[in-house]
């Protein structure tokens, strides 16, 4: 292509331009609108308060939501984690029917979020069909759906979230050169040494990049926690719904900034961690480095 | 591992011991047919159910009316098709929005490249219910609210981003060769571009639509904010059915039914034709 000349630039910009500007006018936008209003200078700069965002810590039942939220966010994360790790060393074997467990294992990507919720309620609600199923021992199961501890939220999370993470640690096991393990297999390591000192390291960056993303999803996941959380304490994407409806719009957007200050963190260290995977895997596989 | 079969012969390795892997692949499927099968056949049986009372495991009767009325009713008829247009629309408009940027990210040379990934990832991490509440203000003082074309326009913030990111990841791979070819062996940069560059682009355009498609069709957080109760879409209508004061399980099950129908459908047409790394860009990752 014509490198550098300002004939070249000027294209360049009209076809990355429109794409761009759309995300301008509409995300970033908007976003500044809500920081303007949190921070009560929509009325110009003699408004300005912090009153909103400390609204947050200070009202009992907002700051049970963010406790909720985050809890919401890391639970969900953390079983599915354990479960996808294990499910991407599985896949990384031959079995039988292995083509067809991969494409069907990434059914729920496609399943929206409040069919999740239909599913666990028809499983998991008291009188739905686990319970039942174990009523003829004369056992009954604790309340799974708007519990205290969110059971059905987690569940409903993790089955949501177990495809896309199992599918980018496949992805960055398999980006890791065959000849790494294969020289600590040959230096007398044996396949758990291997796997927990030399693939899991190296497969860390991916990995994280997955929590990460899995992490900021649930913890700003409304229709789930909504309908089968337990009425009290509701994580704040839930409390973000109701003040909006009432109008308290202020609030709502300081809840809305103080998540996105979460998911701005999160976005950054993803960025760094992926970058230092480009770094440790740089000389081995050329696809990967595009981290 | 073929190969290693074969080599492996005298001490038998219990890691490539055929049994060992027939227990892998029943407790795969097992566990696949417990936590995706059974509850996709359990909604399947609600949405046929007419009595099905606590002890049953299996529905006492048995009635398509739950079928027959959804589908004379005018509400979810309306909701089914207010969600197709606005996936139409949405693909649409993203796709002609999507293509060019993601050709000049993939193929220029641009200066600040790593900001512009970072913009471009950035309404993917920031939750949907943040962007919805700041869009949703924005709109109503503009006057789009609760209208069709105010849900295609937020629902593109979550839908450009993705597509962008897998179209880059998809163009990132054509070969600059060809085109060079092309342009060398004479063909006008027109020609060149309509002849080489845009049938190489088809299939990554396919899989960002098939996923822009189903992306838009189920989405809820953003419609339900900037559209609801006006604008009702498949997935609007089954929040309030699943509503826990009025909970309708029968009814649910058939509009939850007609809703995973096209997405399971183009999920499974997308699985052929999109590797998986692809796949992984499209969600939200690389």
């Amino acid at each position: 292509m014509t490198q550098g000349t300002p004939r070249a630039r000027w294209l360049v910009w009209l076809c990355a331009g429109p794409g761009l500007l759309f995300l301008g006018a509409l995300f970033v936008g908007p976003l500044l609108w809500s920081l303007a209003s949190s921070l009560g200078l929509d009325h110009g700069l003699a408004g300005f308060t912090l009153e909103y965002y400390a609204q947050i810590f200070t009202r009992p039942a907002l700051r049970r939501g963010l406790v909720a939220s985050i809890y919401y966010g890391v639970v969900p994360v953390c079983v599915t984690l354990v479960l996808a790790i294990g499910l991407a060393l599985l896949l990384r074997q031959h079995f039988r029917g292995r083509a067809w467990f991969n494409g069907l294992y990434k059914l729920p990507m496609a399943v929206p979020g409040i069919i999740a919720a239909l599913l666990v309620l028809t499983l998991a609600e008291r009188g739905g069909f686990l319970d039942r199923l174990v009523a003829p021992f004369g056992l009954s199961l604790p309340h799974l759906v708007r519990d205290p501890w969110g059971v059905g939220v987690i569940l409903a999370s993790v089955w949501k979230q177990l495809p896309f993470m199992t599918l980018v640690i496949t992805g960055a096991f398999a980006a890791i050169p065959q000849e790494v393990s294969s020289a600590a297999r040959t230096l007398g390591a044996n396949r758990w040494r291997t796997l927990l000192w030399i693939e899991l390291p190296m497969a860390l960056p991916g990995i994280s990049a997955a929590v990460l993303l899995s992490f900021i999803g649930t913890m700003g996941s409304f229709a789930i926690p909504d309908l089968l959380g337990p009425p009290s304490p509701r994580p704040l994407a839930v409390h973000m719904f109701s003040e909006f409806g009432s109008g308290h719009l202020p609030l709502v957007y300081a809840i809305g900034m103080l998540l996105s200050v979460f998911s701005v963190a999160v976005l950054l260290a993803y960025y760094a961690l992926s970058q230092r995977a480009a770094r440790l895997l740089g000389g081995g596989t050329e696809g990967s480095s595009h981290g | 591992m073929a190969e290693d079969r074969l080599l492996a012969s005298p001490p038998p390795r219990r890691r490539f011991c055929p049994e060992d892997r027939i227990w892998v692949s029943v407790g795969l499927f097992a566990s696949l047919a417990l936590t995706l099968g059974l509850p996709l056949v359990l909604v399947m049986l609600w949405s046929v159910a007419e009595r099905w009372a606590a002890p049953n495991l299996l529905p006492q009767s048995y009635t398509s009316a739950t079928w027959l009325a959804v589908l004379q009713d005018e509400g979810v008829l309306g909701a089914a098709l207010t969600s197709t247009l606005i996936a139409v629309l949405v693909t649409a408009c993203t796709a002609v929005l999507a293509w060019p940027t993601a050709w000049a990210m993939a193929k220029f040379p641009l200066r600040h490249k790593r900001a512009i990934e970072i913009f471009v990832l950035a309404p993917v991490i920031v939750p949907g219910i943040v962007v919805a509440v700041g869009v949703g203000q924005v709109f109503l003082l503009m006057g789009i609210a609760y209208t069709v074309p105010g849900v295609v326009l937020v629902q593109m913030v979550g839908t450009l981003p993705l597509m962008i990111r897998l179209l880059v990841a998809s163009f990132e791979t054509l070969p600059d060769e060809l085109i060079h070819a092309a342009r060398s062996l004479g063909a006008s940069p027109l020609r060149a571009l309509w002849h080489v560059a845009l049938p190489l682009c088809v299939p990554g355009l396919l899989a960002g639509c098939l996923l822009s498609f189903v992306g838009s069709f189920e989405e809820f957080d953003k419609t339900f904010l900037v559209g609801a109760p006006v604008v009702q879409t498949l997935p609007v209508m089954l929040y309030h059915y699943l509503d826990p004061y009025s909970l309708q399980f029968p009814l649910a099950a058939v509009v939850a039914l007609i809703l995973l129908l096209p997405v399971l459908l183009v999920f499974v047409l997308s699985g052929r034709i999109m590797r998986d790394d692809l796949m992984a860009a499209g969600m939200g990752k690389v």
